[in-house]
């Protein structure tokens, strides 16, 4: 008996330290689905960056930076544009909220927020660099500001929604 | 191995403060060595994108039949209330089009009657397939599709994607199970049209707005606003005559066109099978030409 609980209690212990990885990558697939509303296509939030930040901030134990690295790679390969400048975005917006990892633990839901706010700012602008460089051509940054805009105002509903999750996980 | 700390902060010491450094710039590298091999080496970059889109198109296509289901569902009730406007509305298109497919019937009679005095190269068939868009990246970057149909229903590269309106986009990638569009607005997207009535040849050009410009148009060429520019065959990519769309702009940010094409009302796609090889096949012809010239010499001897 104690064996069989020990082997669903590693399962389950198992199953909640991979689950912000699986989600950040379904977080991926979402921002894939066609919503067919108008003009609504340019300016898709970047789900996978809301996925990446909200864990490095509250479990940078189960999203390492490898991980940031394949989500990275996974969301570049299906998005269709050019492979690096994505990933190169995910890893700086997790690179600076570990080196501020302190100030994160002690912030509240807004402080936090402001926070993404500048980090998605920083992770954008870099990819749009990247890639406006892979490409050799100027990309109209218009879209992506309005991608940025829709972003930082999907973040309190995503996040609220982990939090929530993640106290179902924690009775 | 990951560890289960729960919420606890986790002290780094020097070490492994050190090797975290080292993680970012490693991994940094390896995006940038990313970007450099898929610039280089388009072919591995083909194959592993492919890969996983085949993986992952299955499970898009299940989940947005529901949200296609959706919002069918929320058109029909507010097509409800516009009802018997819209009744009006298409009986009077149905007369207009009546007398355009008589108009059309006439003229094909004409070409064929034509084309026979001629002699002329009979016009490969077009067949059709069609496929449901299943993904839609967005994003400030691209403008690509992903579609339910792949190698095993007959789509090949550069093929030729339409909707009822007009032409969409051409297939870029191939997977076994799934294929992504390059969309006419995406910054990749090149193609060759005629545009006017005196059929100006052009290159229309994509840059991720939602307007894309006609190059390379010759010096003479005078192109006004209201002028239709369709695919003009050339390179034998796509099949000539697809109607692309109406010039929307003449002026500094050069000449913009509007397509006809509904991106916000994009649920299928068909894929336009011509039956003539374009240039992307053109060595795999000549080689298959040389080989059997060659056998045909040999069985001379």
């Amino acid at each position: 008996m104690r064996q069989e609980e020990g082997l669903w209690h590693r399962l389950d212990v198992i199953a909640r330290s991979i689950s912000p990885f699986f989600v950040t990558l379904l977080l991926v697939l979402l921002s894939l689905l066609p919503l067919r509303i108008a003009d609504l296509s340019p300016i898709v939030p970047a789900l996978a960056l809301i996925g990446v930040f909200f864990w490095s901030v509250h479990r940078p134990d189960l999203m390492p930076i490898w991980a940031v690295f394949v989500i990275g790679l996974f969301q570049d390969l299906l998005t269709g544009s050019v492979i690096g400048p994505g990933i190169v975005g995910l890893l700086i917006a997790h690179a600076l909220v570990v080196w501020q990892l302190r100030f994160f633990l002690a912030a509240s839901f807004s402080v936090v927020w402001v926070a993404f706010m500048l980090v998605a700012a920083a992770a954008l602008g870099v990819t749009w660099l990247l890639t406006s460089i892979a490409l050799m051509t100027y990309l109209d940054p218009a879209p992506l500001f309005f991608q940025y805009l829709v972003t930082t105002a999907f973040y309190p509903c995503l996040a609220w929604a982990f939090l929530r999750g993640q106290r179902l996980f924690h009775r | 191995m990951k560890k289960p700390t729960g919420s606890e902060i986790r002290v780094a010491s020097p070490l492994k403060a050190w090797a975290s450094r080292f993680a970012l710039l490693l991994l940094v590298g390896a995006a940038f060595g990313l970007m450099l091999i898929g610039r280089t080496n388009t072919f591995l970059v083909e194959d592993t994108r492919t890969a996983v889109t085949d993986m992952v198109t299955p499970i898009l296509d299940a989940v947005s039949q529901p949200v296609d289901t959706f919002s069918g569902i929320i058109e029909q009730a507010e097509s409800f209330t516009r009802l018997s406007a819209e009744n009006q509305a298409l009986r009077e298109q149905n007369a207009r089009l009546l007398q355009w497919q008589a108009v059309a019937r006439r003229l094909e009679a004409e070409n064929a009657a034509l084309r026979d005095l001629k002699n002329m190269v009979p016009d490969p068939a077009m067949s059709y397939l069609t496929a449901r868009v299943v993904g839609d990246p967005g994003g400030a970057f691209v403008r690509t599709v992903l579609i339910n149909a792949g190698e095993r229903n007959g789509v090949e590269k550069g093929q030729a994607a339409i909707t009822g309106d007009g032409l969409a986009g051409r297939i870029a990638e191939v997977g076994q199970r799934s294929a992504r569009v390059l969309l006419l607005t995406d910054i990749n997207s090149r193609v060759p049209v005629v545009v006017g009535e005196a059929r100006d040849r052009a290159v229309l050009a994509g840059d991720n707005s939602n307007a894309p410009e006609l190059l390379y148009l010759g010096p003479t060429a005078k192109v006004q606003v209201g002028d239709y520019v369709t695919t003009s065959g050339h390179g034998g990519v796509f099949p000539p005559g697809l109607p692309i769309g109406v010039v929307s702009a003449v002026g500094e940010r050069g000449i913009r066109v509007q397509p006809f094409v509904d991106w916000a009302h994009m649920e299928v796609l068909r894929i336009v099978e011509y039956a003539l090889t374009g240039i992307l096949d053109f060595e795999a012809e000549v080689g298959a030409a040389r080989a059997a010239a060659a056998a045909a010499a040999e069985a001379g001897q």
